[in-house]
């Protein structure tokens, strides 16, 4: 709550300054700041504003993944402070679309990023149901390092998936990819089990997993977070080497991961750039370029020989 | 007058104790009947099998000469069988009248009949002359007021036997009065009534006849006009005793002053108080309930914050602002609520024992356990404290025990001053004399002892000197020549009169 | 055995020992796997950590209060640990010493705090310590910059697998803990105040004792629990994030009430609490084995949970009638 009121007043503060001046103002709505990977996107944000120097950045982070409220009063203080874009990615797909429309309603350019806003809700509030958005294809990344797992493993071989948050969009996508991947090569998925994006629970969980099933031989992680878990897993067993484990996000403790032999291979999917990239195609359509629907920013697998 | 309760030949057996062993007894209506013993002598469990917490093993029981069996309390209570207990059960943020009819609240729908509650509540609280309001919250009410109410509560439905339970153990002298009075006309309304005490000389004031229980037998029946408290005594100890009160001249205070306090004060209080205890002395305190004796002691132990005022222990000046302090200066205080202040309840009889003095049985932060057991059983044989084990439950200890254990804990405590709140409350005649006889040989060995007591007879009876609080005041001081009801009570109640 | 022994033993600690042998009978026979040696060794290394947080909750419930703030006080010290532990320019030996206090004062701070504030001000535990869980989980950010440490010097990190006969290194230390606890509450004028306290905190005071040192005490503890934690933690997954540690408070809070420690303090013992966290850790890793789905293994957790407590109000029950 006092989270929610101090982000709002930094925001209204901001505005004030701000639309005293003569720059564009864009507010960014991002999701949790304690995650490293929203952490950096934002860092990258910043970044991007300060070279440009052509408009005004303001930022909003949340406190947790779940904390819809905080964004939801974020996005209205921007529309009453008549801020000229607004780059947005979302905390809940359905959730955030009501707050969406009051600000096109407004005049002001939404850029949604990310996490794609649910379709049907979209076509429910009368926005279209092609509504531009920046972001990677997390479906395609995983994939991609799926097949690239399954490649150097072969048709048939026994895998797990180890998925994130029951629920949550990029959640789903992912493992949507991995299914993909699984159904294309003939995987012989042994079991999919989900370890709520954690580190502790994903070491847990793939240690008992790998008591069940003692002949697995690839792991497909919805993320590195509980890649890390996984090959600690596996390396408590004395299996480093027989089975092969990919994730995604590209986080540093992974490369290193990677580097070592330990890790296949993870997905790339420039996170500092993406909210970057999000404002470069909201100016392109200030610009006077008509574009909508699903912009791709790039996903590209990472192993060892990147590095 | 026709019986309306009848009990005959009834047992029962807990493991290990046959509580009752064959119990008669016949109240009949509009009859008062006193039932006495001493603790542990079966009247509780008789109460609470004819309230039916406890299923009889043998034996009858007659309501109105039909048989009467209760599974369970609420069975007692739907057959006409009330308890008005020492310790009440009231919630104490609704109104007078949701208490009383609580578990019956008159209906509209859905919505409690507050007009109807009010009146009907009016009506009970009119028959046995409670003079408030039905809608005033029961926190409001003071103790004797808060009895009323609960008394109330089991007049509010059909009521053929109410029994009371010590119910003027937290009454002063005068509330006292009116609840006999309150009595007097249950009896003349045909109610039978059951009425527990271990103060004989109230038997006298409302009583028609007494039971006499020992170790789970009826001893017998008599009619109250005709007999004497030496042979009730008898009946209830099973021998006679040569005085109620242990004194002996040859035990005299010393000249010694090994407490004094100048001028306290604490939160509250409207007076400074000032006294000083002696060497070998026992000192007795008097006055109505509410003339803060117990929060003067309270505050001299530390035990709540004091404003002002001086503390000295054989002349030395202490600043005593915790029980720890005060422990430390070589005082003790045993408390009047013994269950939530003296024991712990749940911790076996030897944890309770050191408690007070962790540092005698323990050795470089370790409990020493053969310290524990040896002091312990030391007490239990010295105090005959009745105990299956020195590891029992304080909790299962009968009242008599449980502060014979806070006893115990201080005496191994062995502090030089000791200040005792109640100490006889609540216990029986055969234990209070123990207990007198143990504050002699404490005063014989050169300690000083305070009592608080609401018995006069009692402070008159084992005292060197009595100080009478009077509204927060120390209204007068009463040497053992001069001692009379009438000349402690014109004290107590002189602050009252201004 | 007669039957007085028989009902000793089901007061105390055996009647929880009996449902957690029960729950491995079930699972021996219909889990593939269970009953084997190298499973033992996952469940006694998935079981650690929460053992040696849930003990020093034991304190802190026996006492009456409650500490909510552990799990991302367990956070803070895997960072406050992390960044010490891979400090290049000290000798490994010493970066490791210094990492292991460093986690330590870490988390015996946060329980200083929690009970000097909820002693001194009369606080309700409840909210001292929620607000020690903001306070933990943003100052862990602001120090981590929400980046994940990793890196620790290979000799630290190898410790974590170790195994003695099957007993996981990370598990002896828990053991170790577990009795340190033990003798600590039982034998120790300290652990008969803790009882005394969480019994009849008036009683304890009027016997002349300084409750508030014993309190806040108690509060140390669990945070030294936490840091020790926080070190298994790091030996066994090598990594310190300051995003861990949610949810850890309620796995200890269960593990403890399992264990037989009574919510309003007064009775329990770490024994308990070991027991309890053993089923905890049986359930998940055993439901996981049978091939249960997640949503259905977090019913039947959480129904487990509800189910061992309802015993053990009968246990006592059934212990008298064998008296």
């Amino acid at each position: 709550m006092r989270k929610t009121f101090l982000a709002s007043l930094a925001v209204l503060l901001f505005a004030f300054a701000a639309v005293a001046g003569e720059k564009p103002v864009v507010g960014l709505v991002m999701k949790s700041l304690a995650n490293e990977f929203f952490k950096t996107m934002e860092e990258g944000a910043r970044k991007f504003a300060a070279e440009d120097g052509t408009f005004t950045l303001i930022p909003v982070g949340m406190n947790s993944e779940t904390d819809i409220d905080t964004q939801i009063n974020a996005v209205e203080n921007f529309v009453t402070q008549g801020v000229d874009m607004i780059v947005l990615a979302p905390a809940d797909s359905v959730g955030l679309v009501p707050s969406v429309k009051r600000a096109v309603g407004a005049g002001i350019l939404v850029v949604n990023f990310d996490v794609t806003l649910d379709k049907e809700a979209l076509v429910a509030n009368d926005l279209p149901e092609d509504f531009l958005f920046v972001g990677p294809d997390n479906e395609e990344g995983s994939y991609l390092v799926g097949n690239f797992m399954a490649e150097k493993l072969g048709r048939g071989s026994k895998v797990f998936i180890i998925e994130g948050n029951p629920g949550a969009d990029n959640a789903k996508q992912r493992k949507a990819g991995f299914m993909k991947t699984v159904n294309e090569y003939g995987l012989d998925l042994l079991s999919s089990t989900t370890a709520h994006w954690e580190t502790e629970e994903a070491n847990t969980v793939m240690t008992n997993l790998l008591t069940r099933y003692p002949d697995v031989k690839g792991v497909m992680c919805a993320n590195d977070s509980m890649a890390v878990g996984v090959v600690r897993a596996i390396e408590a067993a004395g299996k480093i080497g027989q089975i092969e484990v990919v994730g995604f996000d590209n986080i540093g403790a992974c490369q290193e991961l990677i580097k070592e032999g330990k890790m296949l291979a993870t997905v790339d999917q420039f996170g500092p750039e993406m909210a970057a990239n999000a404002i470069k195609v909201g100016f392109r359509i200030l610009g006077g370029e008509k574009l909508s629907g699903w912009i791709r920013t790039p996903v590209q697998v990472v192993s060892a020989k990147d590095f | 007058m026709p019986t309306v309760l009848e009990i005959r030949a009834l047992s029962k057996s807990f493991p290990g104790v046959q509580a009752l062993a064959g119990v008669d007894l016949t109240v009949e209506r509009g009859e008062c009947h006193a039932l006495l013993g001493e603790n542990g002598a079966g009247k509780s469990t008789l109460i609470k099998a004819v309230c039916g917490f406890h299923r009889a093993d043998s034996g009858t029981m007659l309501l109105d000469g039909a048989t009467y069996d209760p599974a369970t309390p609420h069975d007692a209570m739907s057959a006409g069988i009330r308890v008005v207990y020492q310790e009440f059960n009231l919630l104490s943020y609704l109104s007078i009248a949701e208490n009383i009819f609580f578990d019956r609240l008159p209906r509209n729908g859905v919505f409690v009949d507050y007009p109807r509650l009010y009146r009907e509540a009016q009506n009970v609280l009119d028959r046995i002359g409670l003079d408030a309001s039905p809608r005033t919250p029961v926190e409001l009410l003071g103790v004797a007021q808060m009895q009323l109410v609960e008394i109330a509560k089991a007049l509010s439905a059909d009521c053929k036997v109410l029994i009371f339970d010590e119910p003027t153990a937290t009454l002063s002298p005068k509330d006292s009065g009116r609840l006999f009075d309150i009595i007097r006309q249950l009896k003349s309304e045909g109610i039978g009534i059951i009425y527990i005490s271990h103060h004989l000389n109230e038997i006298y004031e409302v009583a028609d006849r007494l039971t006499v229980l020992r170790n789970g037998e009826t001893i017998g029946t008599r009619n109250v006009d005709g007999t004497t408290i030496p042979e009730i005594v008898k009946m209830m100890v099973g021998r006679s005793m040569e005085s109620e009160y242990p004194f002996s001249e040859d035990v005299r205070p010393n000249e010694k002053v090994i407490f004094e306090t100048r001028n306290l004060q604490f939160k509250g209080s409207a007076h400074k108080v000032s006294f000083q205890l002696h060497e070998g002395e026992l000192l007795g305190i008097s006055g109505l309930v509410g003339s803060r004796r117990t929060e003067t002691l309270r505050a001299l132990f530390g035990a709540d914050p004091k404003i002002a005022g001086e503390v000295f222990i054989h002349g030395e000046r202490f600043d005593i602002r915790s029980p720890r302090d005060a422990v430390a200066a070589g005082l003790s205080l045993l408390t009047e609520d013994r269950k939530s202040q003296g024991l712990i309840l749940d911790m076996p009889l030897f944890q309770n024992t050191t408690m007070a003095a962790l540092d005698k049985a323990s050795a470089h932060g370790f409990m020493d356990r053969r310290e524990e057991r040896r002091a312990t059983e030391q007490y239990v044989a010295e105090l005959s404290i009745k105990t299956p084990s020195i590891q029992q439950l304080c909790r299962n200890l009968s009242g008599g025990n449980q502060q014979k254990a806070v006893l115990a804990k201080w005496l191994y405590r062995d502090s030089r001053i000791i200040f005792f709140d109640e100490p006889t409350r609540g216990i029986d005649v055969g234990a209070k004399y123990e207990i007198y006889l143990l504050l002699w040989d404490l005063i014989a060995g050169g300690k000083g002892v305070l009592i608080v007591s609401s018995d006069l007879n009692e402070l008159m009876g084992v005292c060197h000197r009595i100080l009478v609080f009077s509204n927060g005041k120390i209204a007068g001081e009463i040497a053992r020549k001069d001692f009379s009801q009438e000349k402690i009570l014109g004290y107590a109640y002189q602050e009252y009169l201004k | 055995m007669n039957k007085k022994r028989l009902s000793y033993l089901l007061m105390g600690e055996a009647g929880i020992g009996i449902i957690l042998i029960l729950l491995c009978g079930v699972f021996t026979v219909f889990g593939r796997n269970f009953a084997t040696g190298g499973n033992m060794t996952n469940i006694l290394t998935q079981i650690s950590i929460n053992t040696v947080i849930a003990v020093g909750m034991t304190f802190v419930i026996l006492l009456g209060g409650i500490d909510l703030s552990v799990g991302s006080v367990l956070s803070l010290c895997t960072i406050l640990a992390g960044l010490v532990i891979t400090n290049k320019d000290m000798p490994v030996w010493l970066a490791i010493s210094l990492a292991i206090l460093a986690g330590l004062g870490g988390g015996m701070a946060c329980g200083l705090f929690n009970g000097l504030v909820s002693e001194i001000w009369k606080i309700p535990a409840f909210v001292v310590t929620l607000g020690m869980l903001n306070m933990a989980r943003g100052a862990v950010l602001l120090i981590s910059d929400s980046r994940t440490i990793f890196n620790f010097p290979r000799s630290f990190n190898v410790l974590g697998s170790v195994t003695f006969w099957g007993v996981p290194l990370i598990f002896t230390f828990s053991v170790v803990i577990v009795f340190i606890g033990y003798v600590t509450l039982r034998f120790t004028v300290f652990g008969r105040m803790i009882y005394a306290i969480g019994n009849n905190e008036e009683a304890a005071r009027l016997s002349g004792h300084n409750i508030r040192f014993y309190k806040v005490t108690a509060y140390v503890i669990c945070g030294a629990t936490v840091g020790i934690a926080a070190i298994l933690y790091m030996l066994r997954l090598n990594i310190a994030s300051p995003i861990l540690g949610n949810g850890f408070e309620l796995n200890a809070i269960a593990a403890v009430v399992i264990g037989g420690t009574s919510m309003s303090g007064g009775k329990g013992s770490p024994i308990g609490t070991l027991i309890g966290a053993a089923i905890m850790g049986v359930l998940n890793n055993g439901l996981l084995l049978i091939g249960m789905g997640d949503f259905a293994r977090q019913v039947v957790t959480g129904f487990i949970i509800v189910l061992a407590v309802v015993l053990d109000t009968y246990r006592a029950g059934l212990s008298r009638m064998l008296e």
